[in-house]
This record gives structure tokens, sequence and C-alpha cells, in this order.
């Protein structure tokens, strides 16, 4: 199983060099080909990027995004308290909760552009520009 | 949510004493079945979603023309979306 990231749904919706991998990536996971899950908090973020209009017109893209990968993990009590006590100083508040969120879902792949994951304790990212990581990535099974 | 449903299948399950502890614990606490908790995740697990409306929902995304920002631009816009949001909270709580 593996972790999908804010801007890997964002990017699936914008003109950019990261498009088609992670539209490979969403695709994967429409036909059940790919284990792939996100959470509450990483749609919360997708919303909250959509109504700011600064990235452009994206109306829909929560509704979308949640249609994909409903049902949600839920960031519990757990996930929170593994997010406080990580030593991860390249990493804000929210992505934080989302390396909880997969230490609590026995998750130890985030799909994600972010570098700000490399090297975090707990977790691999895996770049959806990465061809190689993806598409072994995306041969996996949902469990 | 099940009180128009017809449940006509048969399941038998095994499942370990812990995770049998855990669903009785639950059920007591809110006063619910066994069964009904069962059909509740089950629901919630594997959702109603169909893999055709999954997949029309990928197509309308491709569809959308964003722009581009880069990831810690992408963090900051979330962050300072939520922090706006709750000054206005503020604002109008202290009207």
């Amino acid at each position: 199983m593996f972790f999908v990231d804010t801007n890997v749904i964002v990017y699936a919706a914008v003109p950019c060099s990261y498009r088609d991998p992670c539209l490979e990536i969403l695709e994967a996971i429409g036909r059940g080909d790919a284990a792939g899950r996100t959470s509450t908090a990483v749609l919360e973020e997708v919303w909250w990027i959509e109504l700011s209009g600064r990235a452009g017109d994206l109306g829909g893209l929560a509704e979308r995004a949640y249609t994909i990968f409903s049902p949600l993990l839920p960031v519990t009590d757990d996930a929170f308290r593994h997010a406080l006590s990580l030593p991860a100083p390249s990493l804000g508040p929210l992505d934080r909760v989302h390396v909880g969120t997969c230490h609590t879902h026995g998750i130890e792949v985030v799909v994600s552009a972010d570098a700000g994951f490399d090297g975090v304790r707990g977790v691999r990212r895996v770049d959806p520009n990465d061809d190689r990581a993806r598409r072994r990535l995306l041969g996996s099974r949902p469990e | 949510m099940y009180a128009h449903c017809m449940f006509k299948e048969r399941l038998q399950i095994l499942l370990s004493t812990e995770q049998r502890r855990r669903l009785e614990g639950e059920a007591r606490r809110r006063d619910a079945s066994v069964a009904s908790l069962v059909r509740e995740a089950i629901d919630a697990r594997f959702g109603g979603v169909t893999a055709d409306e999954r997949l029309r929902a990928v197509t309308g995304i491709a569809l959308m023309t964003g722009r581009f920002l880069p990831p810690d631009e992408l963090d900051r816009v979330g962050e300072e979306e939520r922090a706006n949001a709750l000054d206005q909270l503020l604002r109008d709580a202290a009207r």
C-alpha cells in the first residue's frame, strides 16, 4: 500500500511535467490496480487549494479526488501523536500528520513531488516523475 | 441506515479473540449489535463507489487546466488559506 500526497492530486489537474505520471497513478487506483490511499487531511488541503483559486481553476477537484479515494484514511489520535513526536524539521505540521497517518496504517511509501519527505524516518518517498519507482509501485495489488 | 434493507446473505467468519473483544466492546459502547458494526465496517472500507465512477472522476481531473505551483508553494497556499479562515472567524467573533 502507498500514500498519495496532495501535490499528486493537484498536479494531475495542472499542465506540467508531473501531470501524466500523476494521472497514471490516479487511473491505476481508480481501476483498482494499485493500492494507493489518501487521508481526510490530504483532501482538506486539496479543497483549500481549490477554493483559493491560486492554482487556477480547479473547481470540483476535491470532490473528484474523494470519489477516487473513498474510503479515506482517518487521521487518528495515534497518527497525531506520531506526528508530534517526529523529528523532521523539513516538514510542516500537515506533512507530519501525513507521516503519522502512514505510520498508523502501516504504510511505508509516500508518493509526492515534495522532497521534504526525503530522509524522514519510517517513510520512503517516490517521486511521481521517477518512472522506474512509479511503475514498480503501480504493479502492487490492493490488499 | 439499514431500516429499509433486507439482509439475506449469511456470512460466517473467524476472528481473533482480540478482534472479537474489540468488536463487542464497541457494540456495548454504542448500544448497537455486533452485526450492525460489521455491516458498517464493510460499507466504510469497501464503500459504494464503483470503478467506473472512480475512472470518470480521473477523466474529469484530466480535463482540468489549473496553474502549476511548486510543492512548497502548494503547502503554503493550504496553510495560508486555513490561517485566513481562522482570522476571519476571530474577527467575526470579536464583533
